[in-house]
């Protein structure tokens, strides 16, 4: 158990699905040494079946009794979109083989493949963004599933890492992590996932993908600081919800579902409905009972503001300056 | 892991081993008891058994060596080994130990080329207080174990363990491995010299019997770590 747990809350209602945090992190920590293929970063589009492909029905976490869940999958390269970034250029500039730069191989998926395709028939189709990193669990299935004990949590922080030194590759955590967020790198032959970005932490600054989202949705800091906005987000206002918090592994990632991220369905007479148009329960789904009393919550303090009275949670929201957002 | 529940559980399954009543343990009584549990080392003054298909290995004494699954050791490996039996041999050819190692295994796995991929592989163990007190279930806090591993990607790595989860290399120049692929199979010759450092593993210079154990990993079946199959007891070198 760490002293303190670094924690984030994404407000999905904000995301632009722009891919900038993605980006950020690819850039920084897996564009190269047999991470390519890695996303710790990646946004999806929901509905949808993520990435890994059907993550959601790949298996691990803990059973109501606390118990590791033994039957989980190892996702192979291909639900990760394969070797897209393998490109034949030998053959064609050196060779003279060919005179068209492809891949290697043929992508049949991706970490967007099925982006803002979403569900539902036109006009009343529907989706949102899914922005995902590895949750930093109080309860991490990797941790839990590592005979070598190579994975811990980083006592200061409670941030989640593999010791490479340790880490033997036999892949254990790949199969417990729920969230199909721990990775195998096959150039390296061990097992790898976000890090944090604990090397800027530890300089005071926030990590990569959340300092450099555009659409300022991201919340970062640590879950007992009752001034910051995590705290206010999760514990105080209860408007930020764990995803899958079923798998039992306690996720540090926190969600602001998303409300009237679109307009309201149409009904049959092309009138606008009362309903929402993504069906509750696809995200009760997602973010658990506790949804529809989050969005209750945010939908009565956004109508505060457009009858001009002032709402702290709205203001939180907004973060209007990084401080605001991750207290730095 | 809530490492009390782990703690109880290796506990158990040492005393349960400690005291041969688990049914593995049981059944592999059954199917060689002790005194037949030798492996005659065929002594030569020279010549070449690192190859397997050596002509001094058609005159060592060829053993049947029954396998189960392991003892699962941690709460995440689960599943059934595939490998039932393999065949073992021994030649000792002036200061080394060849062991020759040979099963079925209808899948050639030699590289990790996908994220869900493992390699064939095979080892040997001795305790390194020659005991057989030594548990041979990766041997424990104070009797440390000497694993030689062959992998089907090349790779031969000279281990020591101190109980579940604790194999760590530890360098032996002296550890040479070759293998080929059979029609049903792998033939698999490990050998070392009969002495070494201390830190190196288990001596074997001057004995005139040594415990050994064996093990095998089929890649196909995602076996690694403690999914393998391998002998629940010591079986006997006779030099």
């Amino acid at each position: 158990m760490s002293q303190r747990q670094l924690a984030y809350v994404f407000d999905l209602n904000k995301c632009l699905g722009c891919h900038t945090c993605t980006m950020a992190c690819k850039q920084l920590w897996t564009n190269r040494d047999g991470r390519e293929y890695m996303y710790w970063n990646n946004v999806e589009t929901r509905p949808g079946k993520g990435y890994p492909k059907n993550w959601e029905q790949k298996g691990g976490g803990f059973d109501n009794d606390g118990n590791l869940k033994t039957n989980g999958i190892i996702p192979i390269m291909a639900d990760y979109g394969g070797r897209v970034g393998d490109f034949n250029l030998h053959e064609v500039l050196l060779e003279g083989k060919a005179d068209q730069v492809v891949p290697h191989e043929k992508a049949t998926w991706g970490p967007n493949w099925d982006e803002d395709e979403g569900a539902g028939d036109f006009p009343n189709n529907h989706s949102f963004y899914l922005p995902r990193i590895c949750n930093h669990c109080s309860n991490p299935a990797c941790l839990a599933a590592c005979p070598t004990k190579a994975i811990y949590k980083r006592p200061e922080d409670g941030l989640v890492v593999v010791d490479q030194t340790r880490c033997k590759g036999y892949r254990y955590c790949v199969k417990a992590c729920p969230y199909g967020k721990m990775y195998f790198n096959l150039q390296k032959g061990r097992s790898e996932k976000c890090i944090g970005c604990y090397p800027r932490v530890e300089k005071g600054e926030a990590p990569a993908c959340v300092k450099q989202c555009s659409g300022r949705i991201r919340f970062w800091g640590y879950r007992d600081d009752q001034d910051g906005p995590v705290y206010k987000l999760v514990d105080k206002w209860k408007i930020a919800l764990p995803l899958h918090a079923e798998y039992g592994t306690e996720p540090n990632v926190f969600y602001v579902p998303p409300m009237n991220v679109t307009p309201p369905p149409f009904e049959e007479d092309g009138r606008l409905s009362d309903k929402p148009r993504i069906p509750i329960e696809d995200l009760e789904a997602l973010f658990g009972p506790r949804t529809k009393e989050a969005l209750a919550i945010l939908g009565r303090e956004m109508q505060k503001r457009r009858q001009a009275q002032p709402s702290e949670l709205t203001d939180i929201l907004i973060g209007f300056t990084n401080k605001d957002r991750y207290g730095i | 892991m809530r490492t009390s529940s782990m703690m109880k559980r290796m506990a158990a399954m040492s005393l349960a081993a400690a005291a041969g009543l688990t049914a593995g343990a049981a059944a592999a009584a059954d199917a060689a008891p002790e005194a037949q549990r030798t492996i005659q080392v065929l002594s030569v003054k020279g010549g070449d058994a690192a190859s397997p298909k050596a002509a001094v290995w058609k005159k060592a004494q060829t053993t049947q060596v029954a396998l189960q699954t392991a003892f699962p050791g941690h709460a995440s490996i689960v599943g059934t080994a595939v490998t039932q039996q393999l065949t073992a041999q021994a030649v000792r050819a002036g200061d080394r130990l060849f062991v020759k190692l040979a099963w079925n295994d209808v899948t050639a796995n030699t590289a990790i080329k996908d994220t869900d991929q493992f390699v064939d592989g095979a080892a040997v163990q001795f305790p390194v207080n020659g005991e057989v007190s030594t548990l041979p279930f990766m041997g424990d806090a104070e009797h440390a174990v000497n694993v030689w591993h062959w992998r089907a990607d090349g790779r031969t790595q000279n281990l020591i363990a101190k109980g579940f989860g604790t194999a760590t290399p530890v360098p032996s120049e002296g550890l040479r491995s070759a293998s080929v692929r059979t029609r049903d199979g792998w033939e698999v010759v490990i050998s070392r010299p009969l002495q070494v450092k201390a830190e190196e593993g288990a001596t074997l210079q001057g004995r005139s019997t040594m415990p050994i154990a064996f093990a095998a990993w089929d890649g196909e079946n995602q076996e690694r770590d403690g999914l393998k199959a391998v002998t629940m007891e010591w079986w006997q070198l006779r030099f």
